[in-house]
Parts: C-alpha cells; sequence; structure tokens
C-alpha cells in the first residue's frame, strides 16, 4: 500500500471530504422535516426550525399503496430473475455448452443498450397482448435490466465453485439436478443474495419502464406516485422530500448491511 | 461404450439448465432489440400505429432525425455529459481511493457512507439536485455568501446541463471509487517499499507505480463509465425534462420525448438505433486507444 503518514490528521480529512460528498443527502433528510418557505426562504438554516413531521404522515399515507406495488414489482423481479439465471450461470460455466460464447457477447452487448431501445418495442408488443397496465408486464419489462446482469455476476461466482463437489454429489448417484440444489445453490449463496439485492434494488428505483407501460393509478409504484410531485403548477417539496428519503430506504438498509459484500461483489463482475 | 438413461440426463442437463435464460434471451431480449432496430425503417406515428400497418418507408426517420437540430444538440449534450462527467468521477474516484489507502479510525464506516449516492436511486438523487439547484435554492444561497450569482440553473440551457452533470457526478463517482481502491488494493507492496528505499515521494510513487499498476482497472472503469453515462436517461428527465427549450435533451430523453409525448415511435426508434451505434463507436475508440499505447 501506497499510505500517506500521519493518522490524526488524515482522518480529519476524510471526515471533511465524506461530510461534503454527502451533504446533498444530508440536505434532503432535513429538509423532508421542513415547510417550502423554510427550505427556500431568505434565511436557510440547516437544521429545521420546528420538524414539520406532517410532511411524512401525509407522503406515507399517500405513498403506502404504491409502496406496497413497488415491494411486489421488486421482489417478483429479484426471485424471477434468480430463477432464470441461477441454473443458467451454473450450467454455462460448469459444462460449456454449444453457443456459450455467443450467449456471454449478448450479455455484454445488452449491457450496453439504453432502456429505451427497450421501451418502445416493450410498450408497441405489450399494447398488442394486453400486458400494458399489469404488473406482469412491469416485471417483465424490468427483467430485461436485471437478467443480463445478474446472468454476469453468478458467472464470476460460478467459476469459483469447486467442482470436485459437484462430481462427488454425482458420482455417489445424486442427478444433476439434485446435485445443483443440494451442492452448488448452498455454496453460492453470498453471490445469490448479492444478485437477489441487486435485481431487488433495480426496479425498485425504475421510472423509464413504469412511467412507459403503468397508467393505472393504483398499479404505479412509488416512483412513478413521487414523480407526479413534479406538477404543472410546481413542485409538492413537502411531498417530493420525504417521498425521495423513501426511495432511498431499502438501499440505505443494504448499504449498512453489506458494504463489505458489494465492494467485493462489484469488483469481482467488473474486473473479471 | 454404451448409453445409459443416466448419462443421457447427465449430458442433456447442462442445456436444460440454460433452456428458460435462453428462451427468456429471445423473447424479451433479441426480439425487442431486432424489433426497435426494424421499427426505425418503419413509418411508426398515432396513425398508422392505431391501423397496425406501420408501412416499411426506408430511412425516412433517419432523414428526418438528422435533419432536426434538436438532434445534433442532444449528440453534442451527450458527448458533453458523458466527457465531463467521467472526467470528474474518475478524478474525485481515484483521489478517495488514494486516501483510503491509509488505515485510519472510521474508515469502514466512511466506505460504507460515500457508497450511498450511487445505491441510493437515480430518482432520489435527481429530486435532490432539483433541489439544490433551485433558484432560490442552497447553492445559489452559497453562491451569494461569498458575492456570486443567483445563477439561472434550470432556467438556461448553458447553466441546466452542467447542473445535470454535477447531479450525475454525485451519484457515479462511488463506483470509480470502490473500483480503483480495490484495484490499488491489489498491487503488491514491495514494490512501493522498493520505490521508497530508492528515494520516492509518494507523488512519484503514484504517477510511476499506482498509475502504470493500475491500468486495467482504469480501463474497467472508463469502458463501464462511458456505457452508464451515455445511457442516463433518468436525471435529466426529471431535473430539466430536456428543456428549457429542448436545450439539455441528451439523446435518450430526446428520443423518449419523440416516442411518448410526439408518439412517432418509428423516429425515436431511429435515434434510439444511432445512440447504439454512439456507444458502440466510443467503446470502439477507448479499446483502440488502449490498445495502441
Amino acid at each position: 500500500m501506497n499510505s500517506i503518514p500521519g493518522r490524526w490528521w488524515l482522518t480529519a480529512v476524510v471526515v471533511i471530504v465524506t461530510a461534503v460528498l454527502l451533504s446533498p443527502f444530508y440536505w434532503v433528510l432535513v429538509g423532508s422535516f421542513m415547510t417550502p418557505a423554510e427550505l427556500f426562504g431568505v434565511n436557510q438554516s440547516f437544521w429545521p426550525r420546528n420538524f414539520v413531521v406532517e410532511n411524512w404522515s401525509k407522503a406515507l399515507e399517500r405513498l403506502w399503496p404504491h409502496v406496497r406495488n413497488s415491494l411486489l414489482i421488486s421482489t417478483a423481479t429479484s426471485i424471477g430473475t434468480l430463477l432464470i439465471t441461477a441454473p443458467a450461470a451454473y450450467g454455462l460455466v460448469w459444462k460449456k455448452p454449444i453457443g456459450r460464447n455467443a450467449l456471454s457477447s449478448f450479455m455484454l452487448l445488452t449491457q450496453m443498450l439504453p432502456g429505451i431501445v427497450f421501451v418502445i418495442p416493450l410498450f408497441i408488443v405489450f399494447s398488442k397482448i394486453n400486458l400494458v397496465n399489469t404488473m406482469f408486464g412491469l416485471i417483465l419489462a424490468d427483467m430485461t435490466f436485471t437478467v443480463p446482469f445478474a446472468l454476469i455476476m453468478l458467472s464470476a461466482y460460478m467459476k469459483e465453485l469447486p467442482y470436485e463437489l459437484v462430481e462427488a454429489a454425482l458420482v455417489d448417484g445424486a442427478g444433476p439436478f439434485r446435485a445443483f440444489l443440494s451442492v452448488v445453490l448452498p455454496i453460492t449463496l453470498p453471490g445469490l443474495v448479492t444478485v437477489g439485492i441487486f435485481s431487488f434494488l433495480m426496479p425498485w428505483g425504475d421510472l423509464l419502464f413504469a412511467l412507459s407501460l403503468i397508467t393505472e393509478s393504483s398499479l404505479q409504484p412509488l416512483t412513478l406516485e413521487l414523480y407526479k410531485a413534479f406538477g404543472q403548477y410546481g413542485i409538492d417539496w413537502g411531498f417530493l422530500l420525504p417521498g425521495s428519503v423513501l426511495t432511498a430506504i431499502p438501499a440505505l438498509i443494504f448499504v449498512v448491511l453489506a458494504s463489505r459484500f458489494i465492494v467485493a461483489g462489484v469488483t469481482r463482475g467488473a474486473v473479471k | 461404450m454404451k448409453i445409459t438413461p443416466r448419462k443421457l440426463v447427465l449430458e442433456a442437463s447442462p442445456y436444460l439448465f440454460i433452456l428458460p435464460f435462453v428462451i427468456f434471451c429471445l423473447i424479451l431480449l433479441l426480439y425487442p432489440v431486432v424489433y426497435s432496430l426494424a421499427l426505425s425503417f418503419r413509418e411508426a406515428t398515432v396513425e398508422t400505429f392505431v391501423s397496425g400497418e406501420m408501412p416499411f418507408n426506408g430511412l425516412t426517420q433517419y432523414q428526418a432525425a438528422l435533419a432536426d437540430p434538436i438532434f445534433w444538440r442532444a449528440l453534442t449534450n451527450t458527448l458533453l455529459f458523458a466527457f465531463f462527467s467521467i472526467l470528474f468521477q474518475f478524478t474525485i474516484g481515484f483521489l478517495l481511493a488514494l486516501l483510503f489507502q491509509a488505515d485510519f479510525p472510521w474508515k469502514n464506516f466512511c466506505l460504507a457512507a460515500l457508497l450511498v449516492p450511487w445505491v441510493s436511486p437515480i430518482l432520489t438523487a435527481a429530486n435532490i439536485f432539483k433541489g439544490l439547484f433551485n433558484e432560490v435554492g442552497p447553492i445559489n444561497r452559497l453562491a451569494q455568501l461569498i458575492g456570486l450569482g443567483p445563477f439561472p440553473w434550470l432556467a438556461d440551457p448553458s447553466y441546466a446541463l452542467p447542473a445535470t452533470i454535477v447531479a450525475n457526478i454525485w451519484i457515479g463517482f462511488p463506483f470509480n471509487f470502490i473500483l480503483l481502491y480495490a484495484g490499488m488494493r491489489s498491487i503488491p507492496e514491495d514494490v512501493y517499499e522498493a520505490a521508497k528505499i530508492d528515494g520516492a515521494g509518494f507523488w512519484q510513487r503514484v504517477g510511476f507505480i499506482t498509475l502504470p499498476m493500475l491500468k486495467p482497472v482504469t480501463v474497467a472503469v472508463l469502458m463501464l463509465g462511458t456505457i452508464y453515462t451515455v445511457k442516463v436517461f433518468d436525471i435529466v428527465w426529471i431535473m430539466t425534462g430536456g428543456g428549457p427549450a429542448n436545450g439539455t435533451h441528451l439523446l435518450s430523453t430526446y428520443a423518449y420525448q419523440v416516442g411518448f409525448s410526439v408518439l412517432n415511435f418509428g423516429e425515436a426508434a431511429a435515434i434510439a438505433t444511432l445512440l447504439v451505434l454512439l456507444v458502440l463507436l466510443l467503446n470502439l475508440v477507448q479499446f483502440l486507444l488502449q490498445r495502441g499505447r
């Protein structure tokens, strides 16, 4: 390591830099308890003069049905993604079937494609087969994002699998599916959890697909209801700011619980 | 060799494992991409969409897109957006990674905290910066404290584009930071020790050891950064909607507007195809540059 000597001032520098870089998040956090007058008034404060808890209670009340929609959409996307990609990543890495390289290249290519390439055809095709304004349609659309990503990441995990264990299970008479369920899945559990969480967070924050595919208000996810804070006659800040914090909560929980795994997972998936 | 049923299952099983994935790829990845490409050569507007005909009309959509000054504005904006986003994301990420090579108290806490902008939904970040760059928002207040501004941040395209870039830098720097951080950690200690003995100072060690040995990671970070940045949609859509006067459109937001507001899906697909070509071209350029060196 090329480290700089001297400990105490280094900590001071890092803490200050971190604080500056995170100040936008601080602003939304305290701002969610302020009235618009205080938020954008002449004397802006760094701490709410009186905590306006109503911002939060109103936002929660309005957003709750949409939080439920988002939970459903994200959970289904995450599970669906794992069901498709976990066996596939294993099959591709383990026996290297014909067409493997073509599939891998195609996955990398789809990672490069902007969402707009998918959203136009999906909208037209889903309109024809009545999948617009259904949760199922939105889940399928979200999976066009999560599946390539999940496959690339899981392949990296599957490469490190001790295949002697699989072979041993097969020699002992287990079928290939039995071996997959009782040997492969338990060993790759950390990878599956990480990829599952990413596949949950992507649809949770999605705006593009929801905006294009869901117009029925009762089906709209959290992000879309929050987007309505941008009205024709201005922005409803008292709703927008607590809603923005609320939208970030799953990601925040994730960071707190798993920062170490994110660093490991991201570097593994990206560099290898 | 005898073919037993068991052996058959074993041989066939990898294909069974990947079958659902292959079906998904064909229906939900390959088909839409081909459909989008085909659509760009068809007249797909409100009328033809309802009647379902969508007649083939060659390059008309591409000609229409290329003849529109907003397209060229959006292309320029996309390149500026990507260049400045990546420049600052990388610089901030690199300096942070250097700083974090040392051990100090609260290190793990700070490292986790710095990931927050990246893992948070883009929507949250866009909303935050929409507020910070408000005409009477905190950034203008701070500017006025030191005797500058107020600036018409989101009201004037020449200020609004930089504002969206700042938001994107904030979202993307942690990604650069952790990848570079992990890359630096994997450089062996003794190389630095040898340089120290030879009398190399801190910045000399950075220039002659860290940077060259970090090259594979740097290349990966820059390529991934380019891919993600050229695709950006949410930030600009939320902060400016491409306005004012269509001055801050990126190709992604412009294609979306042509598709879902103007309801000209054919031309939107043509713009989307041009955007894909841009992504591929930028990656090719980076690949060649990295090879040539």
